[in-house]
């Protein structure tokens, strides 16, 4: 039986996402043709040029892997409504971690960038038990303290680079050499088989979501946890359990990004993919299954500002501004409601006509 | 108002092509059951709503209200059945609030405040102590505050939304008294009830809504009142229910010497001891707010009570988690199905399984079994005559009574000893009404036990196989048998005129 109550709601979304899109790109255009003397340009390479060789076009792959990872983190701790920004923090931190396994830890090809991604994954793991506990135990909100946590560790990670574990021999500030059995493979150019294991995540994050009884607890919480505490389920745990299942994630997000593009560790800022992940997981709609598609576009988008970059005179923060206006409009629930309300409307209408004939029922 | 048409975001049409005027110097009454579209019709007057369809006119003006300030800006006020006052701030205070009178421009005029008070207080023959605080004074007075702030805003047309429901007799006959001064002043007013003695006795004209219509305006002295029912409901208001006599077995709930202070320092349980057997539905009648829910929230382990004892099948309860309760067979009904009852962002069938995720019938591996759960959903949807379109269909956009159906299913089909059912029927329509109280004393004759906590005494006194009455905090009466009751009776006890000994009482908690 067609279910024409998600139906609606599933086309209506989709509408929704388009029209932020499009009206963020439209915002994008107005600015380029007012600073840049050749908007023409500007915008063909914002718009067409990643289309333009294979090589562009494996680069969106890669530019996609962290943001799979991140945007699959931040729907699995949005699903339960629990607005955690660490996994900005998680992935520096997930990063350092498997560096550091990457060069001190000897260890057989193949089997050390696995150690070292779980290296990663474990300490984030750990780390969001920090925020949740705070939050379960003490009631500390979760968006200060995680917000708050990712310059904790963006310092923390500095200090220790600087003071403890940097190349002496190198005029900028990174660490040593990763051991060379340290390094994920590349497919293709520079994207490595991390684009793989993204993927796989993305449909373990989805059965794990929608098919077992931990991610239906997840939504349940997220959807209303007065509802979870009265049916039995364990909403301090399963609070605890989505944010530190964000934080692995996240973490693995990392350490597949350091292991898979560098040789060395040089972040001395948080990197940027965690807050790309919210921006994934808000189009996305906290779906798992659509996070591939929200990443591309937003991979697909950072190339052409690259391009436009490089070959036209508007700087790559025009990025910044487009997702920007897509969160904005996103995160206005009125944004098109009235739309919404007619089709609501001629649809009770049209079933009001019906007369349906069950209704005796009640 | 003619032709207002208001179907809500989640689809639900609360007013359909509704017609409703009122003339200038009436008490004109609104009725209609729980959901009838009443307060939608009202929320659309006031500017709260905006409808899809219709028009509304004022004094022959056609008038459309963005907002209540520019409905009070035309004269037209609602008193809410809740109270929209600020509790730490005076009576004077509460009055002027948004409509301060000012000294030198910049600072509030207190004094004036008072004075303001004071005035209308007298024109109107509402006595007010404008320097009290809103905390302390009684219900009644809270509401002759409200009134006096919509005659201060200037309201010509009054609405009162149920005003009866939290007054005493004694302050309900005060209310009706001062209503009618209102109207041989001039002003009109729109009395929101379901009592029909009430509406009997003060109003001159009723419009009656059923199910989001007009069933037509009629004279309060050429209708009678079984009309009126008739209309309401559309049949008699008491529903016939066939019922075996109950014989009840061992104990199954022992509730013992409970006593509960709420976190405000009022306190809500006094002493409270009774015993719910196996086979049989002990109901818990009384004015609402006189603890029972209190009492619900502790035995389910939302609350933690100062002192006292529950003990399930002879074991200790209190403190235990809600997972545990249901493993032991405890099944509640809660009286906000929204909240509490069910999530209305989920799907039928994920509502239907929040009890059982982790059941290991539901489940194969780490996975849910998809068709167990398809299966089980069907079954209980086509069990408790839920009407929806699939199980996939969102809870929130279905009707009250088909969302309780919902709860109730859960509830009733996970094989409970002891159903807990708080307003187990309120705000639904009649079929789904009938359905659920066919479906409980069916479970209490096949030996569970039941505790009904209801507001409705039709239904506490129809429904239940033994009775007690709280008021106050305090079991006052304990009826082992309800079949010679009167209504007369009871209300004695809801009040609080009459209690029953300590020896009568003490019946009420058998071994």
């Amino acid at each position: 039986m067609i279910n024409s109550d998600r139906l609606l709601e599933l086309k209506f979304s989709v509408l929704r996402g388009l029209a932020a899109i499009f009206v963020s790109i439209s915002v994008a255009a107005i600015l380029i043709f007012i600073i840049s003397d050749q908007p023409g340009n500007a915008l063909f390479q914002l718009l067409l040029s990643p289309l333009g060789n294979e090589r562009q076009m494996w680069n969106i792959l890669e530019r996609m892997i962290p943001f799979l990872f991140t945007g699959l983190a931040v729907c699995v701790m949005f699903s339960a409504k629990q607005f955690n920004l660490a996994a900005e923090g998680s992935v520096m931190l997930g990063a350092f971690m498997a560096a550091m396994t990457a060069i001190y830890v000897p260890m057989p090809p193949i089997i050390h960038p696995i150690v070292s991604i779980l290296v990663g994954v474990i300490t984030c793991g750990l780390l969001m038990l920090i925020p949740a506990l705070l939050h379960t135990k003490l009631g500390a909100n979760v968006l200060v303290s995680t917000l708050m946590l990712n310059f904790i560790i963006q310092f923390c990670v500095q200090f220790v680079l600087v003071n403890i574990v940097a190349d002496r021999s190198q005029g900028a500030l990174m660490t040593y050499q990763f051991l060379e059995t340290a390094g994920i493979p590349a497919i293709r150019f520079n994207t490595s088989y991390g684009l793989v294991l993204g993927l796989a995540m993305v449909v373990v994050v989805s059965l794990f979501i929608y098919r077992t009884r931990w991610g239906y607890a997840i939504r349940m919480v997220g959807l209303n946890k007065e509802f979870s505490a009265y049916s039995g389920l364990k909403v301090a745990g399963i609070i605890i359990l989505c944010q530190v299942i964000g934080g692995m994630l996240a973490g693995m997000g990392g350490a597949v990004e350091m292991l898979g593009f560098f040789d060395r560790f040089r972040w001395r800022l948080l990197p940027g993919y965690g807050w790309n992940g919210i921006t994934i997981a808000i189009l996305a709609k906290n779906n798992p299954a659509l996070v591939p598609f929200a990443a591309f576009f937003l991979a697909y988008l950072s190339r052409g500002a690259v391009n436009m970059t490089i070959h036209a005179d508007v700087p790559f923060e025009m990025m910044d501004i487009i997702q920007a206006v897509i969160f904005l409009f996103f995160a206005a629930e009125k944004f098109l409601a009235g739309y919404r309300q007619k089709m609501v409307v001629k649809k009770a209408k049209r079933e009001l006509g019906e007369d349906l004939p069950a209704k005796k029922g009640g | 108002m003619r032709g207002i048409t208001k179907i809500y975001p989640n689809g639900i049409a609360a007013n359909q092509a509704v017609d409703f005027s009122v003339r200038a110097g009436e008490i004109h009454a609104l009725m209609g059951e729980n959901g009838a579209g009443k307060s939608t019709l009202m929320k659309i007057l006031m500017g709260l709503e905006q409808p899809q369809e219709g028009e509304i006119f004022l004094g022959g003006e056609k008038v459309s209200f963005a907002s209540p300030q520019a409905a009070i800006a035309k004269g037209v006020g609602m008193v809410h059945q809740h109270f929209m006052l600020v509790p730490s701030l005076t009576v004077a205070e509460n009055m002027v609030l948004g409509i301060e009178p000012k000294k030198h421009g910049v600072f509030f005029d207190r004094a004036g405040a008072v004075a303001l008070t004071k005035e209308y207080s007298e024109r109107y023959g509402l006595p007010l102590d404008p320097n009290a605080k809103i905390a302390d004074i009684s219900v009644g007075m809270k509401q002759k505050v409200e009134i006096l702030k919509a005659l201060v805003r200037g309201a010509k047309i009054l609405i009162l939304d149920e005003p009866t429901a939290v007054l005493t007799t004694r302050e309900t006959e005060e209310l009706f008294k001062q209503l009618v001064i209102l109207k041989e002043q001039g002003f009109t007013v729109i009395f929101i009830s379901h009592k029909l003695w009430e509406v009997k006795q003060i109003t001159d004209r009723i419009t009656i809504m059923r199910g989001g219509k007009s069933m037509g305006v009629h004279t309060t002295a050429g209708i009678s009142e079984q009309e009126i029912s008739r209309l309401m409901v559309g049949r008699d208001v008491m529903l016939s229910l066939e019922k075996e006599k109950a014989e009840p077995g061992g104990s199954v709930l022992n509730v013992r010497g409970l006593n509960y202070t709420n976190q405000w320092g009022n306190r809500m349980l006094k002493d409270v001891s009774f015993t719910v057997r196996a086979g049989e539905i002990l109901g818990v009648a009384g004015v609402e707010g006189n603890g029972q829910s209190d009492l619900v929230r502790i035995l389910w382990g939302f609350e933690s009570p100062d002192s006292g004892s529950v003990a399930f099948e002879g074991a200790e309860i209190l403190g235990e988690p809600q997972s545990w309760l249901r493993e032991l067979g405890i099944s509640y009904i809660p009286e906000d199905r929204m909240v509490y009852g069910a999530a209305g962002g989920a799907s039928i069938e994920e509502n239907l399984i929040s009890d059982r995720a982790w059941g290991k019938r539901l489940n194969k591996g780490p996975f849910f079994n998809a068709g167990a759960i398809r299966k089980e959903c069907d079954d209980l949807i086509k069990r408790f005559k839920v009407l929806a379109r699939s199980r996939g269909q969102r809870v929130g956009m279905l009707s009250g009574g088909n969302i309780q159906k919902v709860v109730v299913a859960r509830e009733f089909s996970a094989g409970p000893k002891l159903i807990i059912a708080e307003q187990p029927t309120r705000g639904i329509d009649v079929g789904a009404t009938e359905f659920i109280r066919a479906r409980m004393v069916e479970l209490s004759r096949q030996g569970a036990g039941v505790l009904l906590v209801s507001a409705d005494l039709a239904e506490v006194m129809q429904l239940s196989d033994s009775l007690i009455v709280m008021y106050g905090g305090e079991v006052v009466a304990y009826f082992e048998d309800t079949s010679a009751l009167t209504d007369a009776e009871m209300g004695e006890y809801m009040l609080g005129l009459s209690k029953q000994s300590a020896e009568e009482l003490g019946r009420a908690a058998h071994d």
